[in-house]
């Protein structure tokens, strides 16, 4: 450790003394452009609604904007019983990611990089899904289940007595979780994929020739390598957790009543004519989520770098 | 948005096109006193990307094409999409001219300056229309933002065979016994009643609008979408109780299937009735013209004789013209053709059904279902637009239609639910 920061302090050094000013001029502009779009389009727009947020505001003219104080954030948790049913759907979508479908991912990478039979045409097939948008997802699930759909009609069932795969909340929510799951599960397993090609070999062989099982291997060996690869992996389960919108939308249209989640309550507020800042209200408790989360996660796993 | 000033008058003059009586009479066209001096290409924004309304509205963009010469640009989006970005749209580069709908839903966009003032349009086109329509069209500033296209009402359709069939009169159906009695023989012959979808949490919204109109009246019901009056009364409880009457005769996935389900259970034959608007009359006709000949619209049964069958939801669809367009003028002129009885009658001539909302349209063309339309209208003397075009949209949208949708999972819930759904009312900002 204490080498490495040797070697970057030493390469800083050098590295300034070699900056002639069209240097300086190319990679100025290399840092500050995409700088200045990032700034433009991600963290302007951002603090604007989180801003927004605290107002009551048509979303037309500026000069209609209202300051609001917290109402609108009191209007949902106390007077919007949807909200807690949201947060109750977007907390089973992230245990359901978290210890399903995301250790899914990781078998299936594992086998396929143990080379098993047709590993290669398994590979493909996980990964197809992970090619089409979300929205294309839910629009190939809708043919197979809704009422009028390919499972229904395999199962002989006709239009007034269909399963009910969308329309009946004992199971519904699961329903969506599945589909989503399709397309998480090849994502997560390319992501590992990747990770595991990295691995070497030799740590296998010896762990092999020191006789540790298969398991022992892949608990005390790869997963540790793994570190880096199992921090995208888990950041990005809890994003897509939290962030799910296309497939409810592709289903149920905006009302998304059914299977209400937070990122339906943004787009169903803002969306329209006529509504307040709830939308944007909204959106910042789900960024609050989305990053308290991931922030205290890679503070940890740093500091525990740095020692 | 409703227009109750106007019911009685509007009733009148729909009787009057019923009989045929005025029907031609003032028809001389109005539109060549107005040379087009508006010229240039334009662009028109569908809102429908269904086959029957593509066609009827490609009718008329040609028809214009042909009087004008001015080049229209066709864009279509499909309905929902169109809806939820239509603000975002108006803000940006609109399409000169727009498919909307009358009433609160305008009113919204024409407070906010994004549509174009019609009011010199509707010097032209004040003779051809009745007096409602043109209050359906009126912003809260007494200026005219919307030009009406055609309006359908919400009513029980049926097959005229399957009532024969039972051994009933397709006719009269008049009372909510009459129905159930209907239903009933329905239901042994294996038959859902009463066809019902409300996967996109609106289509349920018209049962509960007639149902409330039947049972407690035109006031009540605009009241209650007004505020003035509470969800928690026991009138509201007792629309829910009335409603759970029908649960018995009707499909099990109500929310599963979306407007077009419960029509395609008509459709096949799976189901001997539903509520709904008659936009639907092209589906059947794609099927064949029997299909379409056998279809029929009674207005829902009477519940209370106090109240007859006086109410019935007819929302009225039309066109706007949008402020920040590249061609304001040949929008204008545009849509001062496509609500003049010429342009209506080029819509007709493409031989997709739709009832005209000028008054000076010949129906003598109206084919028996186009005409019992009309017989339905001219039955009502009170006339609402549709829950959600009636009370605000930040509580239609989002509270009412998921709380029907937790009402059809659980009626037994329903004080839970009217309570919800005052509080929810009480929670709304002031605009």
């Amino acid at each position: 450790m204490n080498s490495t920061a040797a070697n970057k302090d030493t390469s800083k050094v050098s590295r300034r003394r070699a900056f002639s000013p069209q240097d300086r001029l190319t990679l100025g502009a290399f840092i500050g452009v995409p700088t200045a779009l990032h700034l433009l389009l991600v963290w302007i727009p951002a603090i604007a609604t989180i801003g927004l947020s605290f107002t009551y505001w048509t979303g037309i003219h500026i000069s209609d904007i209202k300051w609001a104080g917290f109402a609108n954030y009191h209007n949902i948790f106390f007077s919007t019983p949807v909200f807690w049913s949201a947060l109750k759907d977007n907390v089973i979508w992230l245990a359901w990611f978290g210890l399903i479908a995301t250790p899914l991912g990781v078998l299936l990478a594992y086998q396929i990089d143990r080379q098993i039979r047709g590993h290669a045409f398994f590979q493909t097939a996980y990964y197809i899904p992970v090619v089409l948008s979300l929205a294309v997802t839910g629009i190939i699930w809708n043919f197979m289940l809704r009422p009028d759909g390919f499972i229904n009609g395999i199962l002989g069932k006709d239009i007034t007595n269909p399963i009910s795969f969308f329309g009946d909340d004992r199971w519904n929510l699961y329903v969506i979780l599945v589909m989503a799951s399709w397309r998480h599960i090849g994502y997560i397993m390319l992501l590992y994929l990747a990770g595991l090609k990295a691995v070497d070999p030799a740590l296998r062989e010896a762990a092999a020739l020191d006789g540790a099982t298969e398991w022992e291997t892949f608990r005390k060996i790869i997963l540790p390598t793994m570190r880096p690869v199992n921090i995208i992996v888990l950041v990005i389960t809890i994003i897509e957790s939290l962030r799910a919108f296309d497939i409810v939308y592709i289903i149920y249209g905006t009302s998304g009543a059914q299977v209400p989640i937070l990122g339906t309550l943004v787009f169903q507020n803002i969306s329209g004519e006529g509504q307040s800042m709830k939308g944007a209200a909204y959106a910042t408790i789900l960024f609050i989520l989305s990053i308290g989360p991931i922030i205290a996660y890679l503070r940890q796993s740093f500091k525990e770098d740095v020692k | 948005m409703s227009v109750e000033q106007n019911g009685v008058s509007r009733r009148t003059l729909i009787k009057g096109a019923a009989l045929g009586g005025i029907g031609i009479a003032g028809g001389a066209t109005v539109l060549s006193s107005c040379g087009s001096k508006a010229s240039g290409p334009m662009s028109f924004g569908a809102r429908t990307v269904d086959e029957s309304p593509t066609k009827q509205l490609k009718g008329l963009v040609a028809a214009y094409e042909k009087k004008s010469g001015n080049k229209v640009t066709y864009n279509a989006t499909e309905s929902n999409a169109f809806q939820n970005n239509l603000s975002q749209y108006l803000q940006g580069t609109p399409d000169d001219a727009f498919q909307w709908m009358a009433g609160y839903r305008m009113q919204f966009f024409a407070e906010q300056g994004l549509l174009a003032d019609l009011s010199d349009v509707w010097k032209d086109l004040d003779s051809q229309y009745d007096n409602s329509y043109k209050i359906a069209s009126t912003g809260l500033d007494g200026k005219q933002y919307f030009v009406p296209q055609s309006w359908y009402p919400w009513g029980l359709h049926y097959r005229k065979s399957m009532v024969k069939e039972l051994g009933l009169d397709p006719e009269n159906i008049a009372t909510f016994d009459d129905m159930l009695k209907m239903f009933d023989a329905m239901k042994k012959k294996g038959l859902v009643g009463f066809a019902a979808g409300d996967k996109g949490g609106w289509e349920a919204m018209g049962t509960f609008d007639i149902i409330n109109a039947r049972l407690n009246g035109y006031q009540f019901h605009v009241d209650l979408l007004a505020g003035r009056e509470k969800w928690t009364d026991q009138r509201v409880i007792d629309v829910f109780k009335q409603w759970e009457l029908l649960l018995p005769y009707t499909n099990k996935n109500v929310l599963d299937l979306e407007w077009d389900g419960a029509m395609q259970l008509l459709l096949q034959k799976k189901a001997g009735s539903t509520l709904m608007g008659s936009w639907f009359g092209g589906n059947f006709k794609e099927k064949s013209q029997e299909d379409y000949d056998d279809l029929w619209i009674v207005p829902f049964p009477e519940i209370n004789p106090e109240h007859g069958v006086d109410t019935i939801d007819a929302p009225i669809d039309g066109f706007c013209v949008a402020a920040n367009g590249a061609n304001v003028e040949v929008g204008k002129d545009f849509i001062k053709f496509a609500g003049d009885k010429e342009g209506m009658q080029a819509m007709l001539d493409t031989g997709i059904p739709m009832t005209s909302a000028n008054k000076n349209q010949d129906t003598s063309t109206y084919d028996a279902f186009q005409k019992q339309q009309l017989n339905v209208m001219s039955q009502a003397k009170y006339i609402t637009q549709f829950l959600d075009r009636d009370t605000r949209p930040d509580f239609a949208g989002p509270v009412v239609g998921p709380a029907i949708q937790s009402w059809y999972k659980n009626p037994k819930d329903v004080n839970k639910i009217v309570d919800s759904l005052q509080a929810q009312w009480e929670a709304l900002p002031e605009l």
